[in-house]
């Protein structure tokens, strides 16, 4: 019971993170429908971006998000309007190779720049935990469960509420429409991979927290996001929330009571299941 | 290829691959069953992706299936190496034809996704069996013979080209076209859209596994990362889609190309390899979007400006 308790816990916990990270590539792919092979690459980028923060300048992990956030922002929008916008009318696989061939660019070139080793970051309160009703709950995983909770709410009003985002989801729904209504589709396009890429890099600095980083996470990470989206729909960023929750709860458990072995199979069993019986996400609308 | 001086010129190169093993270094042999392999791979790709316009994820477990299948007849069952490749090939293709009626219902970017995730199941499974040898892999009998696998593996492209020159052609190869360029109206026009989507699936299976199992026998030692492994499929793509998918020529000359690449680099230092590869992808897919294929067909028309018609046809 306490093991459940705990598996519970901390399968929340992970997909809080997990929803984190599956946003920005949700967001992009219903808006642009461009599937970022290279999202999980701009994971690892914010990640050791809030590291040499950390350890180079001694800047806490949580003020050094928002800086990495800035960072990752401006690199996807460059990459946008610079480069993806050249292919966006091409067809599907040559935008899924360009991101393709955008991580492995990105993955080599943090080789050579930050070295094969694994780095993790580790503010002085790293080990802090509580226990609450019987489970450790590890004071940094609660911080990045809440931020990541936070972040996926502000991105929700945001596409909800604001002039932009509605016009961000308007150039979803019907490009052409959109234009019609004064909405310029170039930097639409840049401005919504720019967010993206910046949840990525958010996403990355509370992953380094609470995890390991080195430069070949990206492509696990993109596949756990791929699923992640397809469990939550990409509709809406409660979506996304729910089906991050699902995935670390599936992983959780899988993991307790299976064997640690079987996450994989478990996690991309549901995401083939949820595919062949429900193609929108389990949250998605029908058509 | 009705010209008949390209056909006669097609012939001279196969006559002149097929003669390398006797002229060249063992080494040169070796990338040569590694390029072909490719090629063969890319070809089985093609028919699926190129041509009926499904990004499968899947084919990198029909090798995989290819593999363990000759792996298992020759190791548990002690059958001979052919009667071995012909198992994992029918293997494969029931599981094409098992799933594919599932799997080959969604569309675009779901589809990809639900083959990757597929391939990731079958990773797992095989990881946990007895008779796969679970994470240990298995280990066949060495069998000295460089030469015959070259042979077999360009055999195994000719054939594979042969397919997919006979698909361009024929009525099945225009209703998988129908069925790339818009799934409804192909319906429409009375294409039975499930049964040839499953049958292209199929064959492209088969293809898969026939090369898988001759890199199993070759390498003699298999483990379910490096069989099932998604990179490979995602090679496949590449050298499809920068040779020219939907071409009958175009995949065999993308393994052909970025494999001299590749493999001039990687004496180079590994790195910058990587990073060069991964450049030459990105700027493939912005200049030359429909491949090498259509590059060398229209290159004389348009000349320099052939790069930025399609840079101008695909921008926002």
């Amino acid at each position: 019971m306490d093991l459940l308790w705990q598996g519970l816990v901390n399968g929340i916990l992970l997909g809080g993170l997990y929803a984190l990270m599956a946003l920005g590539l949700a967001l992009v792919w219903g808006v642009l429908n461009i599937v970022n092979l290279s999202h999980g690459a701009f994971i690892m980028l914010g990640g050791y971006a809030c590291y040499y923060l950390f350890s180079g300048l001694g800047i806490d992990p949580f003020v050094a998000m928002p800086i990495s956030m800035a960072a990752l922002f401006a690199f996807g929008y460059l990459l946008q309007r610079h480069l993806i916008n050249l292919v966006i009318r091409a067809p599907m696989f040559n935008t899924l190779l360009l991101t393709f061939g955008l991580d492995v660019v990105l993955t080599y070139s943090a080789q050579i720049a930050f070295s094969a080793d694994f780095r993790t970051i580790n503010p002085s309160y790293a080990g802090a935990h509580f226990t609450w009703l019987g489970a450790t709950v590890p004071l940094v995983r609660l911080i990045a469960f809440a931020i990541a909770i936070a972040l996926t709410l502000l991105l929700w009003l945001f596409l909800g509420r604001t002039k932009l985002g509605r016009a961000i989801r308007a150039t979803a729904q019907n490009l052409v429409a959109a234009r019609l209504y004064g909405v310029e589709p170039r930097s639409i396009y840049a401005l919504t991979f720019a967010i993206g890429a910046a949840l990525a890099g958010g996403a990355g600095a509370l992953y380094g927290v609470v995890s390991q980083l080195n430069p070949y996470i990206g492509v696990s990470l993109t596949a756990k996001s791929f699923v992640i989206a397809i469990i939550g729909g990409l509709e809406s960023p409660l979506g996304v929330i729910a089906g991050g929750m699902i995935l670390g709860l599936v992983e959780s458990m899988t993991s307790l009571y299976i064997g640690p072995t079987y996450t994989d199979v478990a996690s991309f069993g549901i995401l083939v299941l949820v595919l062949i019986v429900r193609p929108t996400g389990l949250f998605g609308r029908t058509t | 290829m009705k010209r008949p001086l390209a056909r006669a010129g097609i012939v001279a190169a196969i006559v002149v691959l097929a003669g390398i093993p006797w002229l060249a270094s063992p080494s040169i042999v070796q990338f040569g069953i590694n390029m072909l392999l490719l090629a063969a791979l890319a070809q089985g790709w093609n028919i699926i992706g190129g041509y009926t316009g499904y990004a499968s994820f899947g084919n990198s477990v029909f090798y995989g299936l290819g593999s363990y299948g000759t792996a298992i007849a020759m190791l548990r069952w002690h059958l001979p190496f052919g009667v071995g490749l012909a198992l994992g090939a029918v293997i494969a293709i029931a599981f094409a034809a098992l799933f594919g009626r599932a799997v080959l219902r969604l569309r675009g970017h779901y589809f990809a996704i639900c083959t990757l995730g597929l391939a990731q199941v079958m990773t797992a499974i095989v990881s946990n069996l007895e008779i796969t040898g679970r994470n240990t892999g298995l280990v066949l009998p060495l069998l000295r013979g460089d030469v015959l696998f070259y042979e077999l593996s360009l055999s195994l492209v000719v054939v594979a080209t042969l397919i997919v020159a006979w698909i361009a052609r024929s009525r099945f190869g225009y209703g998988l076209i129908a069925i790339r360029e818009n799934e409804e109206a192909a319906a429409a026009m009375g294409v039975d859209t499930t049964r040839y989507k499953v049958l292209a699936f199929s064959l492209s299976a088969a293809i898969s596994a026939l090369a898988g199992g001759i890199h199993a026998y070759w390498i003699t030692f298999i483990d379910p990362v490096s069989a099932f492994d998604i990179g490979l499929n995602v090679k496949m793509i590449i050298v499809t889609v920068f040779g020219g998918p939907g071409s009958v020529l175009g995949p065999v000359l993308g393994a052909f190309v970025l494999s001299a690449i590749s493999e001039v680099l990687s004496t180079e230092i590994s790195t910058v390899a990587g990073l060069f590869f991964g450049a030459v992808i990105v700027v493939a897919v912005v200049f030359m979007p429909r491949g090498v294929a259509d590059l060398i067909r229209r290159f004389d028309k348009y000349r320099w400006r052939y790069f930025a018609e399609n840079v101008r046809a695909n921008r926002l």
